[in-house]
C-alpha cells in the first residue's frame, strides 16, 4: 500500500435498488497508480459498486461511504462526480442518435478539463494519436454516439473517452467483454497509458484473467453476494478461471 | 367557381374528419368567423444563396401564378381559403431544367407585423439538383402559406420549410406532385407561432418517385402544433418514408397525423411512417396517428409506428458520466433527438445552417 492519502476508500458500503440490499459491506482502497481488479460470478454486485461509484440514481446507499482522494462523493451528482476525476466505461454504453460523436467529445472534454483545452490544438492532436493508437477510423467523428456500433466499437469508443478525459479513477465494467483478442490487447494497451506511471488508478470488473494479462493488476478481489470475500495479487485471477467459485464458499 | 365562392361553399368541417380532430378551423381562421374572408397582407420574399450572395440565374422568384391549381385532394377547405386570400400575394418559384447550384438556396419569407398570406407554385425544372430552405419569420398575428406545384422528372431536391415566427397562427398547406424518378426530401422544422395547422400533402402519381418527408418539431410553453401528412403513392416503383420527431415541453401541445396510401396497380411501391415524441414535462402532450389505405396487393412494404416517451435516463446517466450537467445533458439529448430527423433533410452545409438556427431556439426555449 502506498503511504500517500489513498485514491479511493471505500468503507463498509452497503447499497441497493428499490429496497433490495445488493453490497453488503463493501471495503477497497485503492491507492495512486494502482490497478485493481475485482472478479465475481454474474449478481454479485460488480457492476452495481461501479454504479454507486460513478452516482447512478437508481441505487440508493444505506450506509458507508466513498471517498476519492479525502472527499466524500456520496452526495455529489453523477455530473461531479466525472468533474472530480471518475470515470466509468460503461458495460453496455449507451447509444444516443442524433450527436455527433465530434460534439460530444468536445462537450465532454470542455465539461471535465475545462473549455481551454477542448479548443486547444494540443487537444486535436492528442485526439487524433488515440484514434489511431485504438484502431479508430476519423469517419467514427461523424457517426452518432454508440448508434449502431459494434461491440467492439463501443468498448474502444469508451476507452477513447477515457485517454482524452485522463481520470483520476477509471472503473472499467467488462470491458473486456465481447472483444476479442487483438481488441483486448488494444484495449490494454489504452488502460496501460492511460494510468500506468500516473497518480491515476483503476478498477478493472472482469469474469476472465486474459486483460488482466495485459493490464497487470496490483490486487484481484473476489467479489461474492455483496461482499469481497478475498483478495490477492494476479495470480488469484487465474485460480479463479481455472477452478471457478464454488471452492470459496467452501472455504 | 372562383376559389372564395368555394371556399364559403364548403360551411364547417366536420370535427369527426381526421384533418380536423385536434385543431378546429375556428382556431386557425384569422379572426376566427369562419364565414369572413378577411383582407391580408403581403409578406416580403427573398431569394438568396446560404452565403448571402444573389442567386444564379437558373432559379428566379416572380410574381403571379398561371393556371389554377388542382385542388382535387380533400383539403379543399384550407387551400380554397388560402388561394382566394392570397390573390394578390401570388409567387412561382421557377427553377430550370438541370439548375444545380452546388449551394443551398433561401427563400425568406417576412411576414411583417400584420396578418399576411401568400402562395407559392414550385416549378421545378427537370433534372434538377438543388436544396432550398424557406424560412419563414416575422411577428404577425397570423400568417398563411399555400405551396403547390411539381417537382418534375429526374429532379433531386431537398425542400426544407423552417417555420420561425415569434407569435401568432402559421396556416400552411402544401399539395406537391412529384415527377417520375424524382427524388425528394421534404423537411419541415418548426419551433415558432403559438398556433401551428399544418397539412402537407405529396402525390407521386408517375413510377419511381422517391419521397423522404422528415420533422423536427420543438414546442414549448404553451404552443399548439398540428401537423397532417399524407402521401399518395399512384404509380409503381413509388417509395417513401415519413419520420417525425417532436419534442414537447411546458404546457405545450403537438399533434402528428399521418395518412399514406397505395393506390391499385401501384406495385412494388415501399412505404412506411413514424411519429416519435419527446415529451419534457408532465403536463405536455403529444398525439400520433399514422394510418394506411393500401389497396395493392404486390407493394415491397407499407409500415406505421408511434413511439412516446420522456428522456430516457439511461441516456441522461451516460453523459451525466461523462460531465455534463443537467441541464446540458437534458439540451444535448433534445438537440440530438431532433437532429436525428434534422441531418436526413439535407447536405453538410444545409443541416449545418439548421443546426444553428435550431440551436439558437432551443437555447431561448423555456422547454
Amino acid at each position: 500500500m502506498s503511504e500517500k492519502m489513498p485514491l479511493l476508500e471505500i468503507n463498509d458500503l452497503h447499497a441497493g435498488i428499490d429496497g433490495n440490499e445488493i453490497l453488503k459491506g463493501i471495503n477497497l482502497i485503492i491507492g495512486p497508480g494502482e490497478i485493481h481488479a475485482i472478479m465475481g460470478r454474474n449478481g454479485s454486485g460488480k457492476t452495481t459498486t461501479a454504479n454507486v461509484i460513478m452516482g447512478h440514481p437508481d441505487f440508493d446507499v444505506e450506509k458507508g461511504d466513498v471517498i476519492l482522494e479525502g472527499e466524500s462523493l456520496l452526495e455529489m451528482e453523477a455530473w461531479e462526480r466525472a468533474r472530480k476525476g471518475v470515470f466509468l466505461s460503461f458495460q453496455y454504453p449507451q447509444a444516443v442518435p442524433g450527436l455527433q460523436v465530434g460534439n460530444f467529445l468536445r462537450k465532454s472534454v470542455a465539461s471535465i478539463r475545462g473549455e481551454d483545452e477542448a479548443k486547444s490544438s494540443n487537444f486535436r492532436e492528442k485526439l487524433a494519436n488515440a484514434m489511431e493508437s485504438l484502431d479508430i477510423p476519423r469517419s467514427f467523428m461523424a457517426r452518432y454516439v454508440n448508434d449502431g456500433f459494434s461491440g467492439g466499437e463501443k468498448k474502444r469508443f469508451e476507452i477513447l473517452q477515457m485517454i482524452l478525459l485522463r481520470p483520476r479513477l477509471a472503473i472499467l465494467d467488462e470491458t473486456d467483454s465481447g472483444l476479442d483478442i487483438d481488441g483486448i490487447r488494444t484495449v490494454s494497451e489504452g488502460v496501460n497509458a492511460a494510468i500506468r506511471d500516473t497518480d491515476s488508478g483503476a478498477l478493472i470488473i472482469t469474469h476472465y484473467s486474459r486483460i488482466l494479462e495485459h493490464v497487470q493488476p496490483d490486487r484481484v478481489h473476489v467479489l461474492l453476494d455483496g461482499r469481497i470475500v478475498l483478495s490477492g495479487g494476479p495470480e488469484l485471477a487465474t485460480k479463479l478461471e481455472e477452478r471457478g467459485y464454488e471452492w470459496l464458499k467452501e472455504e | 367557381m372562383d376559389s372564395a365562392s368555394r371556399y364559403l361553399s364548403l360551411g364547417k368541417p366536420n370535427r369527426a374528419d381526421h384533418l380536423w380532430r385536434y385543431t378546429s378551423w375556428k382556431k386557425v381562421h384569422p379572426t376566427g368567423d369562419i364565414s369572413e374572408m378577411p383582407p391580408l397582407g403581403q409578406p416580403e420574399l427573398s431569394l438568396s444563396m446560404i452565403d448571402g450572395s444573389e442567386p444564379p440565374s437558373g432559379i428566379k422568384l416572380e410574381q403571379g401564378i398561371e393556371g389554377n391549381p388542382d385542388f382535387s385532394m380533400d383539403n379543399a377547405l384550407t387551400n380554397a381559403f388560402l388561394h382566394a386570400s392570397a390573390k394578390s400575394s401570388e409567387w412561382t418559384l421557377v427553377v430550370d431544367k438541370r439548375f444545380s447550384p452546388g449551394k443551398p438556396v433561401i427563400l425568406e419569407i417576412r411576414t411583417g407585423d400584420s396578418p399576411s398570406v401568400a402562395h407559392i407554385s414550385l416549378d421545378i425544372g427537370e433534372i434538377s439538383e438543388f436544396e432550398l430552405i424557406t424560412k419563414v419569420t416575422g411577428r404577425s398575428e397570423w400568417f398563411g402559406l399555400l405551396r403547390t406545384g411539381q417537382i418534375q422528372n429526374g429532379a433531386i431536391m431537398n425542400d426544407v420549410v423552417l417555420g420561425l415566427q415569434e407569435k401568432g397562427t402559421f396556416l400552411r398547406s402544401d399539395a406537391i406532385a412529384i415527377g417520375r424518378d424524382a427524388q425528394v426530401r421534404a423537411g419541415t422544422v418548426s419551433s415558432g407561432s403559438e398556433r401551428t395547422k399544418s397539412d402537407l400533402r405529396y402525390i407521386m402519381g408517375d413510377p419511381g418517385g422517391n419521397i423522404r418527408v422528415l420533422g423536427s418539431i420543438l414546442s414549448a410553453d404553451s404552443m399548439h402544433i398540428d401537423h397532417h401528412i399524407e402521401i399518395h403513392h399512384e404509380a409503381p416503383e413509388t417509395f417513401s418514408r415519413l419520420s417525425w420527431h417532436s419534442a414537447c415541453g411546458g404546457s405545450s401541445r403537438t399533434i402528428g397525423t399521418g395518412m399514406l396510401t397505395i393506390r391499385k396497380g401501384s406495385r412494388g411501391a415501399d412505404a412506411a411512417q413514424i411519429f416519435h415524441n419527446l415529451l419534457l414535462s408532465e403536463s405536455a402532450e403529444a398525439d400520433s396517428i399514422p394510418e394506411l389505405e393500401v389497396m395493392e396487393n404486390d407493394v415491397v412494404g407499407c409500415g406505421h409506428g408511434t413511439a412516446n416517451g420522456p428522456i430516457d435516463e439511461e441516456q441522461m446517466f451516460y453523459l451525466n458520466a461523462r460531465g455534463f450537467d443537467k441541464d446540458g445533458a437534458k439540451r444535448s439529448l433534445i438537440a440530438a433527438f431532433l437532429n436525428s430527423t434534422l441531418s436526413e433533410m439535407g447536405g453538410v452545409e444545409l443541416h449545418k445552417w439548421l443546426v444553428n438556427e435550431l440551436s439558437l431556439k432551443l437555447e431561448a426555449l423555456h422547454t
